[in-house]
């Protein structure tokens, strides 16, 4: 059986084990969470199969290499790792709650290889890449991000813990309203010219960044803003996941692409950077409608699994542990990154777009670490800086390469 | 955390430098750093940097372009405020790990005393069972328990009451200052690479040697003491070059560049390079050779302290290629003749006593595997994926025939003539791209890298466990108290603990 389709029966368990995971919680049935776990150590058998099976198969082609060396693989083996760490701490700490949240985050990992329309093909590697640090590098850098995946699943799951009530519709309303304004001014300075679209992406990051900020400092004063946080970043992976999915669709399935070209230069066509005024309008109502849905919904579902979440103090003290194992690794991942830099360059730091991202993502774990140690903080706001942190790990892995550009283009796309 | 009493005749001079060391003693100042360098790192990851000025004007407007230019946002990590923020976090990281040692090395160092009812009540795990069977027994289960959850322990015996006194794990106090340290050694080794060492590229021509790198970063101390006139700068600078150079004590020779290609399925180069080397050798000054080395992407040549890194190669402009030609006669013996023949220029070979002409040359030559006709290309930068001749061969001035040679050619049909010609290389006109650089503040940093990978792990998870077992009689009944602390990992340490008090009590 080739690697390939190992992977997708792979991928299917994963999906069959979330819904299992989510029923275990929603109907409170401990026999459905049995065959959850069941599942989920089914696909992590196959995944395992088919990473050493991949490794084979390169060497059948005569390119010989680790199964780590590109996008595609990158992501299965990011899938691989996040489930390795989820199945240990469901043995440690003896529940399955958690699956309903963690399996979600590797399902979409390798949905995205699907909806991106990355190629699983066993390319070869150039020069550069031809060193004993890729292994490493790669396998440090991924055990990390996956321990942050876990970590992010679990603050996700103790913010909706933390919300006692949704707070009043204003919040959710003022929230549209500051989407809606803040698009249409992107939109406007968009089209004056490259320029102001930088100023544009600066200015709404500095925003971002100060609404993430408020919610550290005050959050556990104002839960209710948290939870409009929370509903922020599942509709976001939602949202990104279905646009990306519909460009795939589109361009792929219907063809529409010239030959050899990338869809990273496509990206969104079909949704938000679509030339029909009714199009982007539909994707925008679309984002505020699912953005409402997941606001006035979380709390029910909350309700509803009440009995089988795990005590706040536990998920508080998971995220820590996560993010303990987690730091070190990405410590070694940057490391490696350098000390393979300074072999094959003579420079161990170029301030390229992928390193500055790591360490920025490394000063907010950095943050998270300190707040705890020397400040002593816990709960909310240690979840928040928590999620906030994963948010960078998805930036500096997949943002950096499809956004901005430099030296690491090998895990780009096209 | 520092005992400094405020007393009122402390001079204005002690009392700012009081009030600045608490300043950068401070860890709410560490996380305000920390936040501010995310931000703008930021910047300089939306901003392309160090682009050429002509690419900025096209995405920006001039008053735009003057202003990023202004604030320095094309060079952003090269700034004084940016490196003044890191400098900064290195003062707050120096101070915090000053202020805070003696307190920890207190800790550290404070033998363990037997616990009094009065400290008793601040200690957060405390558990009080009542046994049977005396003291002396008690004691013995309480030793043993303690010895198998390997804490080595010490007795302090009174009227009626025993301690077993216990802690383990106190290196761990040391983990956050082994992270702190490193962090500054990596700092330390970066500032000695930016004044002791220095940046270069150089082109290299197969066949040349050089004895001078082009600098991209001249070494900042010997930039600072030759404007203060103290010494003569070595670096130099030609106005034909356009860029400073550094003259070596050495030279380096480019022997032998070449590109290998993956292949497809047909044997095919397929233009995607799997590696390229270059033979390098260095030479002292009067040209005899002091050592060689092929390197590879990955793999450099270091020869006193300065390092040549391969990292790209081109074809140089204007100049006109050899091809290196390999005649054999059919059923000869030996190797045959290699002749080298310059693009345009023919040459006579003796052994098959032909003239060879070469007539034209591609980068990349291809064999149609169904006409047998060879098609030639241009390639990308003039990369050599199959290099191509064609020749003309004469006997005397009458010309014979005409073929293409191809350097690797799985399909070719044999010559018309009873002996081969194959392509060796074509070459002279290439050159080798190297980085050059040299750095002596590199094993500072990565003796940093060690300490960080170690530090952090201590840290977390080691932690300092403290234990008291006190043995009472009290009223013809045996009371034990088992009391303990934790600095870190609370809930491991209370399921540890949980399980001592069982053994105990059993």
């Amino acid at each position: 059986m080739k690697s390939s389709l190992l992977f997708d029966i792979a991928t299917l368990s994963y999906l069959v084990a979330m819904v299992l995971y989510i029923s275990y919680l929603a109907f409170r049935n401990k026999g459905l969470g049995l065959i959850a776990s069941l599942v989920t150590y089914f696909g992590f058998g196959l995944q395992t199969i088919a990473l050493f099976r991949r490794w084979w198969e390169s060497y059948q082609m005569d390119i010989g290499r680790v199964p780590l060396s590109n996008l595609y693989e990158s992501l299965v083996f990011f899938t691989w790792s996040t489930v390795l760490i989820y199945l240990v701490v469901e043995y440690k700490y003896k529940t399955r709650a958690f699956g309903a949240f963690v399996l979600p985050v590797a399902f979409l990992a390798l949905a995205f290889i699907n909806v991106a329309g990355i190629s699983p093909d066993i390319t070869p590697l150039v020069p550069a890449l031809k060193s004993n640090w890729l292994f490493y590098h790669v396998l440090v850098s991924f055990l990390g991000y996956a321990a942050f995946g876990v970590a992010f699943a679990i603050s996700l799951l103790y913010l909706l813990e933390d919300t006692k009530e949704q707070g009043p519709v204003l919040n959710l309303l003022s929230a549209m309203g500051a989407i809606v304004v803040l698009a249409s001014i992107g939109y406007y300075l968009a089209s004056l010219g490259a320029g102001m679209k930088t100023a544009f992406w600066l200015g709404l990051g500095v925003l971002v960044l100060a609404w993430f900020i408020y919610l550290i400092v005050a959050g556990a004063k104002n839960k209710s803003q948290v939870y409009l946080f929370w509903s922020f970043c599942i509709t976001l992976a939602i949202v990104l996941l279905l646009a990306m999915g519909m460009d795939f669709v589109y361009l792929v399935s219907f063809q529409r692409l010239a030959e050899g070209e990338s869809l990273k230069k496509h990206l969104f066509e079909t949704t938000f950077l679509n030339p029909s005024m009714p199009v982007v309008f539909i994707t925008w109502a679309a984002v505020l409608a699912l953005f409402w849905l997941v606001w006035s919904q979380g709390l029910r579902l909350k309700n509803l699994m009440k009995p089988y979440l795990p005590v706040q103090d536990q998920l508080d003290d998971v995220t820590y542990r996560m993010i303990a194992i987690g730091w070190p690794l990405l410590t070694g991942g940057i490391i490696t990154g350098a000390v393979w830099a300074n072999s094959a360059w003579g420079t161990y730091w170029s301030w390229d777009p992928k390193e500055t991202w790591s360490l920025i993502t490394w000063f907010i774990y950095a943050i998270y670490l300190h707040a705890r140690y020397v400040r002593g903080w816990k709960g909310t706001q240690m979840a928040v800086i928590s999620a906030v942190g994963f948010l960078a790990v998805i930036f500096t892995y997949l943002g950096v390469n499809l956004v901005l550009s430099g030296l690491h283009s090998y895990g780009g796309m096209n | 955390m520092r005992e400094v009493a405020l007393e009122n005749k402390q001079g204005i001079v002690e009392l700012i430098a009081d009030k600045v060391w608490k300043f950068f003693s401070s860890v709410k100042l560490a996380v305000v750093l920390l936040i501010i360098l995310a931000i703008v790192s930021i910047i300089g990851t939306v901003i392309q940097q160090n682009e050429a000025p002509e690419r900025y004007l096209q995405e920006y407007s001039q008053a735009t372009v003057n202003l990023f230019e202004m604030i320095g946002l094309f060079d952003m990590y090269h700034t004084w405020w940016f490196v003044l923020l890191l400098f900064l976090l290195t003062a707050n990281l120096t101070v915090c790990t000053l202020d805070r040692f003696p307190h920890t090395w207190k800790i550290i160092s404070a033998p363990l005393k037997p616990i009094e009812d009065e400290a008793l009540k601040a200690l957060p795990f405390k558990k009080e069972i009542t046994v049977t069977g005396g003291m002396d027994k008690a004691e013995a289960r309480a030793a043993k328990t303690l010895a198998t959850h390997r804490y080595r322990f010490a007795e302090s015996r009174g009227a009626g009451t025993v301690q077993l006194i216990t802690q383990k794990g106190l290196y761990s106090r040391f983990g956050v200052y082994v992270t702190h340290v490193s962090i500054l050694l990596i700092f330390t080794g970066a500032l000695i690479g930016v004044f002791f060492g220095f940046k270069a590229f150089l082109n290299l021509p197969e066949g040349t040697a050089q004895k001078v790198v082009y600098l991209r970063n001249e070494p900042l101390w010997d930039k600072i003491l030759s404007s203060l006139g103290v010494i003569e700068s070595r670096v130099q600078w030609s106005p034909e070059a356009g860029v400073p150079y550094l003259p070596l004590d050495f030279a380096v020779q480019c022997d032998d560049f070449d590109v290998d290609y993956y292949v497809n399925a047909a044997g095919m180069p397929t233009g995607m390079p799997s590696e390229y080397h270059s033979t390098l050798s260095v030479l002292d000054l009067n040209g005899q050779k002091i050592l060689e080395k092929r390197i590879r992407v990955n793999d450099p040549l270091t020869f006193h302290g300065i390092t040549f890194y391969q990292s790209s190669y081109g074809t140089m402009p204007d100049v006109r290629g050899k091809a290196v030609l390999k005649i054999r006669k059919k059923n000869a013996a030996g190797q045959g003749e290699t002749v080298v023949i310059e693009l345009g220029k023919s040459v006579h070979v003796p052994s098959i006593d032909r003239t060879i002409k070469v007539l034209g040359f591609a980068p990349y030559g291809m064999r149609n595997p169904e006409t047998g006709k060879v098609v030639l290309y241009r390639t990308d930068n003039d990369e050599y994926i199959n290099p191509a001749v064609q020749l003309e061969i004469s006997k005397g001035n009458k010309p014979v025939y005409k073929t293409e040679i191809l350097k690797r050619d799985p399909g070719a049909p044999p010559l018309p003539e009873d002996y081969s010609i194959s392509l060796e290389r074509y070459g002279g006109t290439r050159y080798t791209g190297l980085q050059v650089s040299k750095d002596p503040g590199v094993w500072v940093v990565y003796t940093g890298f060690v300490l960080l990978c170690i530090g952090p792990l201590i840290a977390f998870f080691g932690s300092h466990k403290k234990l008291w077992v006190r043995i009472q009689e009290h009223k013809g009944r045996t009371v034990i108290l088992v009391a303990g602390s934790v600095n870190k990992n609370r809930l491991g340490f209370e399921r540890e603990f949980n399980r001592i008090v069982d053994e105990i009590a059993k």
